[in-house]
């Protein structure tokens, strides 16, 4: 899959006191998500070609994907394709990469969410309210040991753009 | 967060962060599009906005596009906001924002 094709639609990056190793670890591990990413836990198979998965709290596939590019601790590339009935059909796969970058002493983590199709502000509206919070909680685990606890109301706008798409949402 | 207040005290730049905000992940180029600023004045604040985090550039194929980055504003919210009763708030802004759309 080529990776340009993907046209960032939303692009985050925060400075994190923190090592790259570190920061690369939290991406990546279950234990690390669980407490910044709304308790779900990610799950990714080290290598290109290799399966990247979240799963809500309950244990239930929320997302899947593929490792697009591996090179550890500075570039992560997934699909992050959540699995709702037709949202892959509807909407196009997701691309979400991560650069990791030393800056001095902190590392500036940079998030954006690639698409291969223009997409509405209403859809993007989703990642746009829940990425500030699992990044400025992943930069609060690592600097202090403790998560930010963000309680974010479900994402409204999006599952009404959604459903008026057809795709089903839960 | 010096560097967040100084960027967000200036005009030029919080205009630049509306475009953004309007469409997101502009080249220079779309940037500058119907703007009363030189192009050189605009990447001089779009440093600027890069220095404090507000904006965010990533390399797309051969173009260097720029994103509204609001992690700054977020970590500006947790740490003074929050507290003071974020549901409130954004019921007081919905409310003037609902009687100033009726005056319009």
């Amino acid at each position: 899959m080529n990776l340009d094709q993907f046209k960032p639609l939303t692009v985050y990056s925060i400075y994190i006191a923190s090592t790259p190793e570190k920061v690369w670890e939290a991406l990546t591990s279950a234990e690390f998500s669980r407490q910044y990413f709304f308790g779900n836990t990610v799950e990714v198979e080290p290598r290109l070609g290799g399966a990247f998965i979240v799963r809500t709290p309950d244990g239930a596939l929320h997302i899947s994907g593929e490792v697009l590019a591996y090179d550890p601790p500075r570039k992560l590339a997934v699909t992050f394709n959540v699995n709702w009935p037709e949202l892959i059909e509807k909407l196009g796969p997701t691309l979400v990469t991560y650069d990791i970058e030393q800056v001095g002493d902190a590392v500036r983590l940079t998030m954006s969410e690639g698409h291969d199709r223009p997409l509405s502000d209403d859809i993007l509206s989703g990642g746009r309210s829940g990425w500030p919070a699992i990044l400025s909680s992943l930069k609060s685990l690592l600097e202090t040991g403790k998560p930010l606890v963000v309680k974010l109301g479900p994402p409204q706008r999006m599952l009404d753009a959604l459903k008026a798409m057809g795709i089903k949402t839960p | 967060m010096d560097e967040v207040f100084k960027a967000l005290a200036d005009a030029s730049r919080r205009s630049l962060l509306d475009r953004l905000h309007a469409r997101n992940g502009q080249s220079l180029n779309e940037l500058c599009e119907d703007l009363a600023m030189t192009r050189q004045a605009v990447t001089k604040h779009l440093v600027i906005l890069e220095e404090a985090n507000l904006v965010t550039t990533i390399k797309h194929g051969r173009e260097k596009l720029h994103y509204l980055n609001p992690t700054p504003i977020h970590q500006i919210g947790e740490r003074w906001i929050r507290k003071f009763e974020r549901g409130k708030l954004a019921a007081l802004s919905e409310l003037k924002r609902q009687l100033e759309k009726r005056d319009e």
